[in-house]
């Protein structure tokens, strides 16, 4: 099986994160953007694997698992965040959640 | 031959159902949407080498965070609540902005940071992706096993009615 270039997995990795950020920047719906950081963090993910096979170290694997795992906390507190922001103003939209902003 | 169709193919899938996540306005789509290109993304662990991620990659992001976002988007119930339109001058810094540093991004990973596929295979399986947490890491691997006890606890104190303070 002939092996891929390494430089183009960072290359779908670099196009995938700019789009989270496009996403972050642009959307207004909370869930939404929370989606689109997941979408970053796991171009950031494809990264590390593809310089752990580049490199022949185990530790950039073990740093997913550990970024997964980070994930999978800051989704759940993100997600009881906008769940009670919507008992309290009925709305997910990150503008309206501006009660520490001014 | 196959792996670079393989390679184009699924990095199609995953980039096209990535843009479909920012550009569609209803979030059960986006959501879904987002489940397949992590879909794509465990081929491109299994073509890097790494099937021990790959199956992590679905069981923990596409089976468990994504579901657990689904059941967010279908709990408060969003689907007959319009987003509101992001300002002009917000759109097109966000994309001028996001597609210029996209384009910076790609320009210089092409130029500087050529790599060719390292010549002998790179074998990462369960095994050995075990010893290794369990030997050099077990001190981090703990501390994660508490960040998501902590992450729990925050969960339900979070969501909880009975803690909401009236505003």
């Amino acid at each position: 099986m002939s092996q891929i270039p390494t430089h183009w997995f960072l290359i779908l990795s670099a196009v995938l994160f700019a789009i989270g950020v496009c996403g972050v920047l642009t959307r207004k719906n909370g869930i939404t953007i929370f989606m689109c950081i997941e979408l970053m963090v796991n171009a950031v993910n494809l990264t590390f694997v593809a310089y752990a096979r580049q490199f022949h170290q185990m530790h950039g694997l073990i740093f997913v698992f550990f970024i997964m795992a980070i994930a999978a906390a800051e989704a759940a507190v993100g997600l009881a965040i906008f769940i009670s922001l919507f008992h309290h103003r009925e709305t997910i939209d990150v503008d309206e959640a501006n009660l520490m902003r001014w | 031959m196959i792996s670079f169709i393989v390679f184009f193919t699924f990095a199609a899938i995953a980039v096209i159902f990535a843009l479909v996540v920012v550009l569609h306005r209803n979030a059960v789509v986006g959501a879904l949407s987002l489940v397949a290109c992590f879909f794509a993304l465990a081929v491109m662990y299994v073509l890097l080498e790494a099937p021990f991620l790959a199956v992590l990659q679905i069981i923990i992001y596409a089976g468990a965070i994504m579901v657990l976002f689904l059941f967010v988007i279908m709990l408060l119930n969003l689907q007959h609540r319009e987003e509101p339109a992001t300002r002009p001058i917000q759109q097109f810094l966000g994309y001028a902005g996001s597609a210029f540093f996209g384009i910076a991004l790609v320009y210089y990973l092409a130029k500087y940071a050529v790599l060719q596929a390292p010549s002998t295979p790179f074998l990462s399986d369960a095994r050995r992706v075990g010893v290794t947490l369990f030997q050099a890491y077990v001190f981090p691997f703990e501390a994660v096993s508490i960040l998501l006890l902590a992450a729990i606890v925050g969960a339900l104190v979070l969501s909880g009615r009975s803690t909401a303070v009236s505003s």
